[in-house]
């Protein structure tokens, strides 16, 4: 009976937070721990090094930033948690998260609370559908990135493809963007179906495919299945090419399926820093690399510190924290800005506008390369 | 003794009566995260805890309940609330089904059958089975519940939709553990062969006690979906039906009290270790041993039930 | 029919790998009756392991690369072999004489543990093997491709569940761990020293799924701190098929589970695989209640 009393104590206890408005708050939901507890980490590093940055600058309307993180588990249940605990921290903002559907799960939570979101990897086409007021996001939608698959595919001139997914919000949703849009040019879908993900042999599937017979292989997962799959084709001497979509890079797939195996590798996704001329992006580069040695490996990371630097000159511009008039520059105002992932504007619906997919294709040293 | 634990009932009943007043938005959210885990274990404690069947499967009748409760919410506009009997019919349906034949297995046989339906649900549901769960998205924009005419949104309006359906669970279910079924399906649990001896018929009591339990946690699907307003198979997966399994056997398995601690600790403290950051499901999970290893039997064990003689001097021990 | 035995090959290749981590669960539960769901966890320690040593020492240069692996594989099983009694040591043990399910959740906790442990100590992202210890070359077998390495993991797994076989049929302390299986307490009065025979079934799995780790990582060069969680899931489902505390019934269990995928999704459908293994598995305990090679035990008179 005690051990009750005492937990309810230390929850009261804990709750007792005092709320000193000295400095400016700006909350980081993202995946520290569970499957995609990867590009959580990375997400924080970024926004640690430009939180540090702009505070060495002298911070935003004269007072210090402060990072306030937060796991989101990539689960829904503990991503609503997250967020109202981000909600009794007195936020201005939060950037993230990284799936769809935990961010869905958070969207009504911050917007009864009146508090700017901006999401870094979650593309699912319905987020911004809802015309949320304070909803924002920096990687574009599904549809966008459908698009820039459907034209990268036209131009390969393959006749029969072979479409895979994952079974995931996101994968499943980019390939059924661009299931339709294929066969409406006359593309012939052979294959249409998706692998469990988080498992080590795809042989299997690679056989089912390979009796399929298709010109090119489109895979709309994640990186890790993806170097799973060119390993295991190359070893099944299986010569198709793949084009993936933005999930399927990371600057670990080399490693994951080897020099040979990714040579041709093709797929679509936003820009890493170091494929951008502007300065703000070469600094960001050359600042992450100084402090934790090595390049960002997801582009999603660099979005997030994208939703950061948002927020941070909307601040700094609107001079002030409200979130109405913060809002309201953003979606008004915020025109064509200088970002670590090209230029960034918002629409009315808080999605980024202009093209921002570039197409690349890996060399035969691992290297991947800008395409026209 | 009694009179004494109803004192500290009665407190504790009191303090969470007023909480919310006293408790920021989060932290209510958390209460209410337990509270619906607490149900959650309490539906499986009758069918863990009370008849010892190994089920490693729970969130399927989550699962079941949630997605009724979503499918007839956002194609034909039923409110939420009066679909809870509708979603422990589902959930206590598929339960039935699945159950009949399996049923008769040993424990860990049902064990991992248990684990495999649910499995082959949420596989189903990712699937769009029969195009109607909406595959891996999920079903959103279920509506909110209203009460006579209130709608209920905030955290801490949802605290006293869930505390009132704890309150009623706790009731009920202490009244059916005390009732001539509750005895039976103890029996069986302790010793088949001798309940069946005693015109107990097993097999039937075991089936009725893991259908209450699903429907049951079909009803908090539904409660839970509407919290949600939005659900996808992934709130619904293997890890779900271990934090069930583990509330109900840390807590103390056939133990109400004990069930309600357990959602206490499983749901509260994961969020208490937050600051930890990454290292709060490593710290989660070196508790968990400790504790089993502190008290073997659960926090708060099922006590041996007791009956004062009319005259003699001793009271009887375990049925 | 190319395609048949192309995925029957596939399936041979998962399944040697249920097979192995499954005769781990399988030896655990026939002598303790207890589901270790720390194993899968195991596992995914010596994939890190054998990365480690593979990196450290660079065997596969300075002994050769047969030699080499040989002895990385030594090292591994010797290490997680040490883990595996050490858990049972800490979180099981002390649960012996309690009810079966608490140490069930004990067993839940110490995976837990063990799997965000080396999330904490590797980091999240996940991990290669370096390349090229063994060639990338494939055998072409009648029209089929074989890659070597798929052959070679075959082989070692196999090798290692016929060691593991003879082991226990033929010697005394194999007599005595299938004794102590059969009744603790007869065991007991036969002279039979219990706990030094749980002590050597958690080293003998936990070696055997460490192997299984390495396999995984020389095979698919990529691990990651989560694959012990869906391995062991497939791998006890594998014991159960077979008949679980049968170690026969484990290796064919593995075997089975794992061409039932492959011809799954070969012919039905890719996204349903893992519903239509636990399907087939529910079916066989329907009509056979005690897996595969279990035998039918009287429950309780």
């Amino acid at each position: 009976m005690k051990k009750i009393l005492f937990i309810l104590m230390a929850f009261c206890l804990l709750t007792a937070t005092a709320h000193a408005q000295d400095t400016i708050k700006i909350g980081l939901m993202a995946p520290l721990t569970g499957s995609f507890a990867s590009e959580g980490a990375e997400m924080k590093q970024v926004l640690e090094l430009l939180a540090a940055n702009l505070n060495a600058r002298g911070g935003l309307l004269g007072k210090k930033v402060e990072l306030i993180t937060d796991d989101d588990g990539s689960d829904a249940r503990t991503a609503a948690l997250a967020a109202q605990r981000l909600t009794t921290k007195g936020v201005v903002a939060v950037i993230g998260t990284y799936g769809s559907s935990v961010t869905e799960a958070s969207q009504n939570i911050f917007n009864e609370a009146r508090i700017i979101q901006v999401a870094n990897g979650s593309t699912a086409i319905r987020l911004s559908e809802k015309n949320l007021k304070y909803f924002f996001r920096t990687c574009p939608r599904d549809d966008e990135q459908g698009k820039v698959a459907v034209d990268a595919i036209v131009k390969t001139k393959a006749k029969k493809v072979a479409i895979l997914h994952d079974n995931s919000t996101y994968a499943k949703g980019l390939a059924d963007e661009v299931r339709p849009q294929l066969e409406k040019k006359g593309i012939k879908i052979v294959f249409f179906d998706a692998l469990t993900p988080k498992q080590s042999d795809y042989t299997a599937v690679l056989t089912k495919m390979k009796g399929a017979g298709p010109d090119l292989v489109f895979f709309t997962g994640y990186y890790s299945e993806a170097g799973l799959l060119l390993k295991q084709a190359k070893q099944m001497n299986w010569k198709v090419p793949f084009l993936g979509g933005d999930a399927t890079y990371n600057t670990d797939l080399v490693k994951l399926a080897g020099k040979e195996a990714v040579t041709g590798f093709a797929f679509v996704m936003p820009p890493l820093p170091k494929y951008l001329p502007s300065k703000s992006a070469k600094e960001f580069l050359a600042a992450f690399k100084k402090k934790y040695g090595n390049e960002p490996s997801s582009p999603y990371s660099v979005l997030a510190g994208d939703g950061f630097r948002v927020v941070a000159a909307a601040i700094a511009q609107a001079k002030t924290t409200d979130a109405d008039k913060l809002a309201a520059y953003l979606h008004t105002q915020f025109k064509d800005k200088d970002a670590l992932t090209g230029t960034i504007s918002f629409n009315a619906k808080g999605d980024r506008v202009g093209d921002v997919y570039r197409y690349f294709k890996f060399d035969n040293k691992g290297n991947i390369a800008l395409q026209k | 003794m009694k009179d004494k634990s109803m004192y500290i009932y009665g407190g504790i009943f009191a303090v969470l009566a007023v909480a919310p007043v006293f408790l920021n938005p989060y932290w209510v959210d958390v209460l209410n995260n337990v509270g619906l885990y607490a149900i959650l274990g309490l539906s499986l404690n009758l069918i863990v805890g009370h008849a010892g069947l190994f089920n490693l499967g729970h969130a399927a009748f989550f699962a079941v309940g949630a997605y009724t409760a979503a499918i007839l919410n956002t194609l034909y506009g039923i409110p939420v609330l009066w679909l809870l009997p509708v979603c422990a019919l589902t959930a206590g349906l598929f339960a039935g089904i699945i159950a009949r034949p399996i049923i008769h297995l040993r424990g860990d046989y049902l064990c991992i059958v248990t684990i495999g339906v649910g499995e082959i649900l949420r596989i189903a549901l990712i699937n769009d089975l029969f195009g109607i769960t909406g595959g891996p998205n999920g079903i959103f924009g279920i509506s909110r519940p209203t009460v006579f005419g209130y709608v209920i949104r905030k955290p801490h309006e949802f605290y006293y939709l869930i505390g009132t359906f704890l309150m009623v669970t706790i009731f009920l279910f202490h009244r059916l553990e005390n009732s001539r079924f509750g005895r039976a399906v103890n029996y069986v649990r302790e010793d088949e062969t001798a309940a069946e001896g005693s015109g107990i018929n097993a097999s039937h009591y075991k089936l009725a006690v893991f259908v209450l339990g699903a429907a049951w946690a079909g009803m908090a699907g539904d409660i839970f979906a509407a919290k949600m307003t939005i659900i996808a198979p992934e709130s619904f997966n293997f890890w779900e039906s271990v934090v069930m399994f583990a509330i109900v056997i840390l807590g103390g398995s056939g133990s109400i009290p004990g069930v309600l601690l357990g959602a206490v600790l499983f749901v509260g403290l994961p969020e208490v270790f937050r600051d930890f950051a990454d290292a709060r499901m490593l710290i989660f999970g070196a508790a968990m041993v400790v504790m089993m290893i502190v008290r073997t039997e659960g926090i708060l064990p099922q006590r041996p039930r007791t009956y004062a003689l009319p005259e003699a001097s001793n009271a009887g021990g375990n049925p | 029919m190319e395609e048949f035995f192309q995925q029957l090959t596939n399936g041979l290749a998962v399944g040697s790998i249920y097979a192995l981590i499954a005769l781990g669960y399988t030896m655990v539960y026939g002598v303790l009756k207890l589901i270790n769901f720390a194993h899968g966890d195991l596992f995914t320690i010596g994939a890190y392991l054998g990365m480690t040593l593979l990196a450290s020492f660079a065997l596969h240069e300075t002994i050769g690369p047969f030699l080499g692996l040989i002895v990385l594989a030594l090292m591994v099983m010797g290490l997680v072999a040490i883990l595996g009694a050490i858990v049972e040591r800490t979180a099981y043990r002390p649960l012996r004489e309690s009810p079966r399910l608490s140490a069930v959740v004990s067993a839940l906790g110490a995976s837990i543990f063990l799997q965000n442990a080396v999330m904490l100590i590797y980091g999240a992202r996940f991990q290669v093997y370096p390349e090229d210890l063994i060639p990338e070359t494939s055998i072409d077998l009648f029209g089929l491709y074989i890659p070597v390495v798929r052959i070679l993991v075959l082989f070692v797994s196999l090798a290692l569940m016929a060691a593991l076989f003879i082991f226990i049929q033929k010697t005394r302390i194999g007599t005595a761990i299938r004794a102590a299986a059969i009744d603790q307490d007869a065991a007991r009065l036969m002279g039979i020293d219990v706990n030094r025979v749980i002590l050597l079934v958690f080293l003998i799995g936990p070696a055997l799924g460490g192997a299984a780790g390495l396999l995984v990582g020389l095979q698919y060069g990529q691990i990651n701190f989560t694959m012990g969680w869906t391995y062991g899931m497939k791998a006890f489902t594998a014991a159960i098929l077979g008949g679980i505390g049968n170690i026969p019934g484990a290796m064919l269990g593995g075997l089975i589970l794992g061409v039932i995928e492959a011809l799954g999704s070969a012919y039905i459908s890719i996204a349903w695989k893992d519903a239509i293994a636990f399907f087939v598995l529910i079916l066989i305990l329907i009509v056979r209640p005690t897996g595969l090679l279990g035998e039918r035990v009287a429950d309780k008179i």
